[in-house]
């Protein structure tokens, strides 16, 4: 499968930096990263832990503001926006996997996958085909009813892959989406994630440590001490 | 409603605590509601009472009520048989009766006190009054006997050792200022429940105490209406006819009932402010463990799209389902507080300065039940905003790093 041509970037960081305070110490987690990442394109952030992935990828998903640099998202310029402005922009371009799954645990696999589309205002109808259609592409027909505490580890994550991508976001961001799944089950992950982000033309930028992982993107980036190497 | 689904299943997550807050708000509904029916049921008998002693309208000369008399019957009302014709054709009016209040000396021959009467029209008068009269020996008298009959209090039947049947005399100032005096018989031992009051009171045909006073007046004219919830326009249609005369309500008159329902409104009142301050204490102490609980799920949330103001709603929502539930819970357990209440016949103990008690009851009231639950719901529903407005406004990194 090919990535999906776009006349511009998903994502385009330029000169991001961002530091933290750390009791008194003053922590630099990232240094004037610069960064794009097409649609369609499976981007890997591998680095030693305290490298600066999440920070960078909080930046890409809107969920942290850098200290300086100029950040464009799905073609908008988000520097100066308001918190209202960049929650809009999340919830209708951006996507989270998390590496603990992040479900919630009182929902159904179907109402956790719907929970999206239900935020953006979508009519029941549509909203009931398009769950039951992802779910039936992560594999997980059939289990619309269940919580999450009764899946295994891999099916939760499956349908947080659901839950990113079934409202078709410009970028899903994944945080260590293996980091808690055996390797055969890890691989099977990756490899539905790459398919559903090429399908969809969604960009995806994943921080891990996993080589399995690695070896399937598109792309593969290192950070060390918060400068991409 | 999928909104409300999710409120309800994340109250039912941790079902332990949620019983207990809800158990908190029904015990204190349900306490809110008890306390705050029995003033009503306080206020509607009060009501009644003040309403059938004095009448609905009461019509009188223009100085009467303002005035100090001179002479007995110096502000009487003349030409009360015609007035009271005029009255007794307005709609809503059930009877028009004149009333002399009089008082004097009442003698068994061998010993004097001093009496506080009525001059009434019997027929008319007792069954107008009906359970507020407690007839303690013999019965209601008749109007126009040659010895005019009469009915005394219970204590001052016992001062002057009399039972149906004795002969006393009733010694009274005329209105010509002379002394004059009539033999009667007492027919009927009455009390109206104030020791007070039967110490003195003494109950008489109207005619027999106009021929006593020498006089044709009557003190007042009372106005029964057939609801107690048209005085008010039936005051102000009689004034306009007759701006020539002093009228008054019988909440104008009602000095205890408005005493009472002051001091039960301060009484009610707290009670029900400190049980809703328990039930924002409860709601509260339960979501804000729950919104500590959930703090890495609201950065989830936060981070998928959800606006903080729509975090923050939706820990309303599960506030006021609790606080519904709570209220719902309560309602039935005042309910049945009631209903129990009408079985026991349990008494309350008299009040002060009244020498019987009354039946422990409670008036179930919609406006009460609708206010009350109302109350709840929205105290919930602030506890459930006061807690979890700094979680939805935590910054999601922050969130998402929550152990």
């Amino acid at each position: 499968m090919t990535p999906a041509a776009s006349p511009a970037p998903v994502v385009r960081l330029t000169d991001v930096s961002k530091s933290y305070r750390v009791g008194e110490a003053r922590v630099q987690a990232l240094r004037g990263v610069s960064l794009e990442l097409g649609a369609g394109e499976l981007l890997a952030l591998t680095g030693p832990s305290g490298s600066g992935k999440s920070t960078l990828l909080n930046l890409c998903g809107l969920i942290d503001a850098p200290d300086e640099g100029r950040r464009e998202i799905a073609g908008r310029t988000v520097n100066g926006c308001s918190e209202a402005t960049l929650t809009q922009l999340r919830r209708e371009k951006v996507g989270f996997i998390f590496q603990g799954f992040n479900l919630v645990p009182v929902m159904t696999v179907f109402d956790n996958v719907e929970y999206p589309l239900l935020l953006l205002g979508i009519p029941a109808a549509e909203r009931q085909k398009k769950v039951k259609d992802i779910l039936a592409r992560v594999g997980l027909d059939g289990f619309e009813r269940r919580l999450p505490d009764a899946l295994s580890g891999g099916q939760r994550q499956r349908v947080a892959i659901a839950r990113a991508l079934v409202k078709s976001p410009a970028l899903v961001i994944a945080d260590e989406p293996t980091g808690n799944l055996d390797s055969a089950t890890a691989a099977q992950i990756v490899d539905l994630l790459r398919e559903l982000a090429h399908e969809r033309g969604a960009a995806v930028a994943v921080a891990t440590h996993d080589d399995r992982m690695t070896s399937r993107c598109d792309r593969v980036l290192q950070l060390r001490d918060g400068a991409l190497q | 409603m999928k909104w409300l689904l999710f409120a309800w299943k994340n109250v039912l997550r941790n079902r332990r605590r949620s019983f207990m807050a809800l158990l908190i708000t029904a015990v204190g509904t349900a306490a809110v509601l008890t306390g705050g029916g029995f003033a009503l049921f306080a206020y509607e008998s009060l009501r009644e009472v003040s309403a059938r002693d004095t009448g609905h309208v009461v019509l009188a000369q223009r100085n009467y009520f303002t005035g100090d008399e001179d002479a007995p019957m110096q502000f009487g009302l003349a030409g009360a048989q015609a007035l009271a014709a005029e009255l007794r054709t307005l709609p809503g009016v059930r009877a028009v009766v004149p009333r002399v209040q009089f008082s004097g000396l009442i003698s068994n021959g061998d010993k004097t006190a001093v009496f506080i009467g009525s001059g009434v029209v019997p027929e008319v008068d007792f069954r107008l009054r009906g359970g507020q009269m407690n007839f303690l020996a013999g019965e209601a008298f008749d109007a126009g006997r040659s010895v005019p009959e009469i009915a005394i209090g219970g204590e001052l039947a016992r001062t002057m050792k009399a039972k149906p049947g004795t002969s006393l005399t009733l010694l009274a100032t005329t209105t010509e200022a002379n002394l004059n005096a009539v033999d009667v018989i007492v027919r009927g031992i009455v009390s109206v429940g104030v020791p007070d009051i039967d110490k003195r009171l003494v109950f008489a045909d109207v005619a027999a105490v106009q021929k006593l006073l020498l006089t044709d007046k009557v003190s007042t004219l009372s106005v029964y209406l057939k609801d107690t919830g048209d005085t008010a326009a039936a005051a102000a249609r009689i004034g306009a006819a007759h701006p020539e005369l002093a009228l008054r309500t019988w909440l104008d008159l009602a000095v205890f009932y408005k005493a009472v329902r002051a001091l039960y409104n301060r009484i009610f009142g707290m009670l029900g402010g400190i049980m809703l301050v328990i039930v924002l204490f409860a709601v509260s102490n339960t979501l804000s463990m729950a919104v500590v609980e959930r703090t890495r799920e609201i950065g989830t949330l936060r981070a998928i799209g959800t606006m903080p103001g729509e975090v923050v709603g939706n820990f309303v929502l599960e506030g006021a389902l609790i606080g519904g539930a709570g209220a719902l819970a309560g309602m039935l357990i005042a309910g049945a507080i009631n209903v129990a209440l009408v079985f026991s016949g349990l008494q309350m103990p008299p009040p002060p300065g009244r020498s019987g008690g009354y039946p422990l009851l409670v008036s179930f009231s919609v406006p009460l039940y609708a206010a009350t639950g109302l109350a709840v719901i929205a105290v919930a529903a602030i506890a459930a905003y006061l807690v979890s407005r700094n979680a939805a406004r935590k910054p999601i990194t922050e969130a998402l790093a929550h152990v």
